[in-house]
């Protein structure tokens, strides 16, 4: 046996990672998932406000994947339409919890996603607030899937600036990881 | 003009726009896989409504969200902003934003709404918990 779940598990333990999912995402796991997460977090009093932030950016790191990743199964029989792959984790490190996701992307994405999280990464709450209202004043009635504002909500709620990552796969493709502390 | 029922899920709002007693009704949490594709039918409803209703009509407009995604957010403005316009054209609508007072996102989210829609009567009422 190559792959042994116990050491996997053990990891995770250490890591302080209390929800780990790897697979094809779809509406209903979006909200199964999450669902399960805020119910934990209310078991264990993590408060109202911190619960609600967790659960927004699991949402929103989700819908990302089901939107974006570029690893995907289609098929005529998936009712849903396409499920598409993605790794996401919710842990606690010294006492903030955060939100960990990641997914396939093309390697052409990176230039306009690393300038887009950058220059999110340089603005306070203010500036956030800002250009949040801005941006979903624009453009009215556009028929885009993601209308642009998931990482200002996610920046507006993390108590850090957002971390991101690319991993280089291939020639086209890139495996692109954010993580937003609470 | 038909009214528009929607029954709720776990991701979507239950929805009811009534035409004779002109109140819209949109309640519970926001988050559908694809929000523009989801609200796609109230936008036609309320191009109907709009026209085929008089100038000086009164329209109640309910909100009560639990929670919303960014791109519910999205929507949501171009929704008040379709209703800013019905007002400039003489109607007179009132947005009633609901939320429980312990939900303080909800809260927080009425009044940035609010602050951007300065031709629109827009309350926020706080539902007393229990």
């Amino acid at each position: 046996m190559t792959f042994n779940l116990y050491d996997f598990y053990l990891n995770l333990r250490r890591g302080g990672i209390i929800f780990c999912f790897s697979g094809p995402v779809s509406q209903s796991i979006v909200e199964g998932i999450g669902e399960t997460i805020k119910q934990k977090m209310e078991l264990e009093d993590a408060g109202v406000g911190v619960t609600q932030k967790v659960f927004a950016i699991f949402v929103e790191q989700m819908q990302n994947v089901l939107n974006h990743s570029v690893e995907r199964i289609t098929d005529e029989s998936v009712k849903e339409g396409e499920l598409r792959l993605g790794v996401l984790v919710v842990g606690q490190e010294d006492d903030r919890f955060y939100v960990f996701c990641g997914n396939k992307i093309e390697r052409e994405k990176i230039g306009f996603l690393k300038e887009n999280l950058d220059m999110l990464r340089g603005m306070d709450k203010e500036q956030l607030k800002n250009l949040y209202r801005e941006r979903r004043k624009a453009v009215r009635g556009e028929g885009s899937r993601g209308a642009g504002l998931g990482f200002i909500e996610m920046a507006r709620k993390a108590c850090k600036p957002i971390e991101y990552d690319f991993s280089l796969i291939d020639d086209n493709h890139a495996f692109f990881s954010i993580r937003v502390i609470i | 003009v038909e009214s528009l029922f929607v029954e709720s899920t776990k991701s979507s709002p239950y929805v009811h726009f009534d035409p004779q007693l002109h109140v819209l009704e949109i309640r519970g949490e926001s988050y559908p896989e694809n929000a523009a594709k989801f609200y796609a039918p109230m936008f036609a409803w309320l191009e109907e409504y709009f026209a085929s209703v008089d100038n000086d009509q009164s329209i109640e407009v309910n909100m009560e969200i639990v929670y919303f995604n960014s791109s519910s957010s999205k929507v949501f403005m171009n929704f008040f902003e379709l209703l800013q316009d019905a007002v400039v054209a003489g109607k007179n609508v009132v947005v009633n934003w609901r939320c429980h007072e312990d939900n303080e996102t909800a809260l927080e989210c009425g009044e940035e709404f609010m602050e951007d829609l300065q031709n629109l009567t827009f309350n926020l009422i706080e539902i007393p918990g229990d």
